[in-house]
């Protein structure tokens, strides 16, 4: 083989791999350096890094308080759909579906007084009509009501 | 679920680097702690359930995203995707001419031959100014990777791209700092 040949599939492999073996000594090194830098933070910088760090501990406590507090609240899913379900009992659930009940109750109550005060409305109208003097017919004749009309006009 | 113990030198070992990083990308000081904080605290609300072994990688993925809030809030989002899509490397001389001082300057940093020049302090002010000026996605990958040693895999989930892409940053961020080295006389 010649010293200009076309590389081989595994000389090429090989080189390949010494470069990231020397990218990633380079990257280790660097980076090692860089925390010997970091490690010189200023004193300000690491007592509020300090604060913050504290702080958040004290949310995980919190946070773990929130949950002891609840033993019987279990989560049902994840992520931001997250639901929570309570495990209750007959009394909860019956106390919980009263107000539902009470409600169709109340409706169905105002429909039947619709109804009651509508049926009574043409009950009055149909006792007026039958009780008057004068026939229903007449109300439905034309000369009649041209009389009525006249009457009126007079 | 993590203990209290486990969290709280979780985020010991932890802060000082996610604050470098983060002031690396933000460039304030100030935001940066804001910035940590949040982190810690989200971490801290939402994943104190989770086990130990689990809080790095979600730490990450929290912190990078906490930065991108922090851009999006100051509406300097068109400079981050400028950032972003800067993925020109500069090869313009070669992979081997700069593979050549790879060797060079990884054993320069720290050796003699450096220290005989400039002091170390100067030498880790470089490094950390160097670093500074990548690119965005080529400093987060190179942290993530050999800072944060997370493997390609984990750092592609942090940084929300293939570990194709990874790599490609990693290189790019590797000989742009080995050139920039050189050019300031760190190689022998």
């Amino acid at each position: 083989m010649t010293s200009n040949a076309r590389p081989t599939v595994y000389q090429t492999a090989s080189h390949s791999l010494d470069i990231e073996g020397i990218e990633a000594r380079f990257g280790v090194r660097i980076a090692s350096l860089l925390g010997e830098q970091a490690a010189r933070t200023d004193a300000n910088i690491a007592e509020r890094l300090r604060f913050a760090r504290e702080r958040a501990l004290e949310r995980a406590r919190e946070v773990r308080r929130e949950v002891a507090a609840a033993p019987a609240t279990t989560v049902v899913g994840r992520g931001p759909a997250a639901v929570l379900a309570r495990r209750t009992g007959w009394w909860v659930k019956f106390a919980s579906a009263m107000p539902l009940a009470m409600l169709v109750f109340g409706l169905v109550v105002i429909d039947r007084l619709h109804d009651h005060a509508q049926i009574a409305a043409a009950a009055e109208v149909d006792a007026a009509l039958l009780s008057d003097d004068l026939p229903p017919s007449a109300y439905t004749d034309p000369g009649f009501a041209e009389y009525l009309q006249q009457s009126g006009e007079e | 679920m993590a203990t209290d113990k486990e969290l709280s030198d979780f985020l010991k070992s932890v802060e000082k680097r996610a604050f470098k990083r983060t002031a690396f990308a933000v460039r304030d000081d100030d935001a940066a702690l804001d910035i940590v904080q949040d982190s810690m605290i989200r971490l801290a609300e939402r994943y104190v359930d989770r086990p130990a072994a689990e809080l790095p990688l979600l730490f990450q993925r929290i912190l990078s995203n906490a930065t991108m809030d922090w851009f999006r809030r100051q509406k300097v989002r068109n400079a981050v995707v400028h950032n972003f899509s800067d993925f020109e490397g500069n090869d313009e001389d070669g992979d081997f001419d700069i593979l050549e001082t790879l060797d060079s300057v990884a054993s320069g940093l720290g050796g003699e031959s450096a220290a005989d020049s400039v002091s170390r302090d100067q030498i880790l002010q470089l490094i950390e100014h160097e670093v500074g000026e990548l690119p965005t996605r080529q400093r987060e990958a190179f942290l993530l990777r050999y800072w944060e040693e997370m493997d390609v895999a984990e750092t592609a989930s942090v940084m929300g791209c293939s570990e194709g892409s990874v790599k490609t940053h990693c290189s790019r961020a590797v000989h742009a700092l080995a050139k920039a080295l050189k050019a300031k006389g760190l190689a022998p």
